[in-house]
């Protein structure tokens, strides 16, 4: 069954032009200017139920905005919209039973009250049975472990312990479907990596379809089986997420923190690789299509003495900037 | 039918449940709190030298109706509804400029729905509080609010005039769905209500012509009826207010559901 499926769907923006100085701002006043933004432009999509979907692009692209219209937040412009067989912005309350949405940079919880007084109103709110209520409540405190804070004051939370309580007050209701816009944005390495294992914990056992938008790489290869790149407000590429890593993600960095006194101009060219010196260390960018992690390690122990090392993927800005060489449309 | 009125009931449990939350969370405002009884307590102390010197410190004095006691409780009253109100404006325009209105919006709930349980449940608690406050100052200058039913009729008129302030706040609050910036809007029906509304002198003290402009405006159910009822009851006039409030309600509500249907389709969600 489709999740949901999307025909040439797109949103344009009037945007009001101004020149700079006093003059403009007097000029804007009697005579405006007024300019058409297209924040998307035409997509057409299929999501089929339990699919995870990484939505992916630079910003500015109309990752947001298209979330935002699937979720019937924003009326679209043009084009068509099914959401589990819902129009998302003609059917807005009803299609929120069945939806769930993590919006990363903003926040669900109540800023002066504990998490758990949050949960009881979306219980209300969502029309939950009681019973059903505390056996999902009860689960989600168990598997996000949180237990230690969830009486206490929003405000008094770490950024990872919030966006915990969020992404589980976010299933609380038992979506089938979960939007998710920047979910791991300013969290460190290991709650990042705690909240992508809790995500696809519940796609397992639920069978929750996830939607997500991120600008992590990390997130994209552990949650999401599948990758959609949007530039320009249009679909430049659809495909899995395992021939996206063999195709695109065939880089790694290799970051070395050098021993005192090393030094970086001595560092030994190896094939396969390129170096970039930077402030803090050395990093290595590593092509696995001409060598492997293992071959690269083996030339460095031995003819550079470093403290520490970190092997890790590129950026995905970088990632989708050669998706866009590889499409011939780079900026 | 049943469906419809089940319809309701769930919109009433849902409008309750996020009452009880929004009134637990503004009892963390504690200096907000203070700051307005400490406004009002001087503001009505201003008040009272001002009318005093009118009245020429006369109790037995009547004016358009109106005793030296009896206009320094009407505005106790007054300033109760008036600081009673939170900035549901600015609260609206905050959302559409920084994007928390997609929070809103994402919830199996109507948007002006979820505002009203927000806003009665603040009002309803800062106008107790401010009645109390107020209180203290009037009762050991000019007497007990002692007016037979006034109380009754205060009481009765009330929650119509907070419904019709949100409504009327919610109307300019809307407008940022198109402009992102209504404060000059607010300041505006601030203005109105102070004057036509007949927050700062009854409305019987007003020109004649005057009365009979404010006799089709909203302003006046939304704090003269309640106020000048809590000082004069009547008991004829009461059903009669009581129904200019419904019709105002009703006019309203449907002016604010048609402006956000309108409104909801022009949005732009800013901020990620």
């Amino acid at each position: 069954m489709l999740a949901l499926q999307t025909r040439g769907l797109g949103k344009t923006f009037r945007v009001k032009r101004k020149e700079a100085g006093l003059s403009g701002s007097f000029r804007s006043l009697w005579k405006p200017n007024w300019e058409t933004k297209e924040a998307v432009r035409g997509i057409d999509l299929t999501v089929r139920e339990g699919e995870t979907v990484a939505f992916l692009g630079p910003n500015g692209a109309g990752k947001s905005t298209t979330i935002k219209m699937l979720t019937g937040i924003l009326h679209p412009s043009f084009g068509e919209a099914e959401v589990l067989g819902l129009t998302p912005w003609k059917e807005r309350e009803r299609l929120a039973y069945r939806i769930g949405a993590v919006f990363g940079q903003k926040s669900q919880l109540w800023y002066h009250l504990p998490p758990i007084d949050t949960f009881e109103l979306i219980s209300r709110i969502y029309e939950l049975q009681r019973d059903e209520y505390v056996r999902r409540k009860d689960e989600l405190i168990e598997r996000f472990e949180l237990g230690p804070y969830l009486h206490t004051p929003v405000r008094k939370l770490s950024l990872g312990e919030r966006m915990r309580c969020e992404i589980a007050a976010s299933f609380l209701h038992g979506p089938r479907l979960l939007f998710m816009d920047e979910p791991t944005i300013g969290l460190d390495a290991v709650v990042k990596q705690r909240i992508r294992e809790l995500i696809r914990e519940r796609n397992r056992v639920e069978g929750t379809t996830v939607f997500l938008t991120s600008h992590d790489a990390g997130d994209v290869e552990t949650l999401c089986s599948r990758a959609v790149v949007i530039h320009h407000g249009g679909v430049l590429v659809d495909e899995p997420v395992e021939r996206m890593k063999r195709e695109v993600l065939s880089r790694k960095i290799v970051t070395l923190k050098l021993t005192e006194g090393a030094d970086p101009a001595a560092l030994p060219l190896i094939a396969g690789t390129r170096w970039e010196t930077e402030e803090e260390g050395c990093r290595l960018a590593v092509d696995l299509k001409r060598t492997t992690i293992e071959r690269v390690l083996g030339e460095l122990i031995g003819r550079v003495g470093f403290t520490d090392v970190n092997v890790e993927d590129p950026p995905l800005e970088e990632i989708i900037k050669h998706i866009y060489g590889m499409k011939g449309e780079a900026d | 039918m049943d469906g419809e009125s089940n319809r309701w009931a769930v919109a009433g449990r849902k409008a309750a449940a996020v009452g009880r939350i929004a009134f637990r969370h503004q009892l963390a405002y504690k200096t907000d709190f203070a700051m307005r009884g400490f406004f009002l307590l001087f503001i009505l102390f201003v008040f009272i030298q001002l009318w005093s010197a009118a009245y020429e410190g006369d109790f037995s004095k009547s004016i358009s109706g109106f005793t030296l006691k009896q206009i320094v409780w009407y505005l106790v009253f007054t300033e109760a509804l008036t600081l009673a109100a939170p900035p549901l404006c600015s609260r609206i325009e905050e959302e559409v400029k920084n994007g928390d209105v997609a929070i809103r919006l994402i919830r199996p709930q109507s948007y002006a729905g979820y505002h009203f349980s927000v806003f009665a449940s603040e009002a309803l608690t800062r106008f107790i509080v401010h009645l109390a406050i107020g209180s203290a100052i009037a009762w050991p200058f000019v007497g007990p609010p002692a007016f037979g039913y006034g109380w009754l009729g205060l009481l009765a008129l009330s929650a119509g005039a907070l419904t019709v302030t949100f409504l009327l706040l919610m109307l300019v609050g809307l407008c940022a769905f198109w402009v992102e910036e209504t404060s000059g809007l607010y300041f505006v029906l601030q203005k109105l209500q102070f004057t036509i509304g007949g927050m700062l002198l009854p409305i019987d003290l007003m020109p004649e012509w005057l009365q009979r402009v404010c006799a089709w405006l909203p302003f006046q159910a939304a704090l003269y009826f309640p106020a000048r009822m809590g000082v004069h009851f009547d008991a004829a006039l009461l059903a009669k207010q009581l129904a200019i409030q419904i019709g105002w309600i009703v006019l309203l509500a449907l002016a604010v559901s048609r402006m956000y249907r309108r409104g909801v389709s022009k949005l732009h969600v800013n901020g990620g």
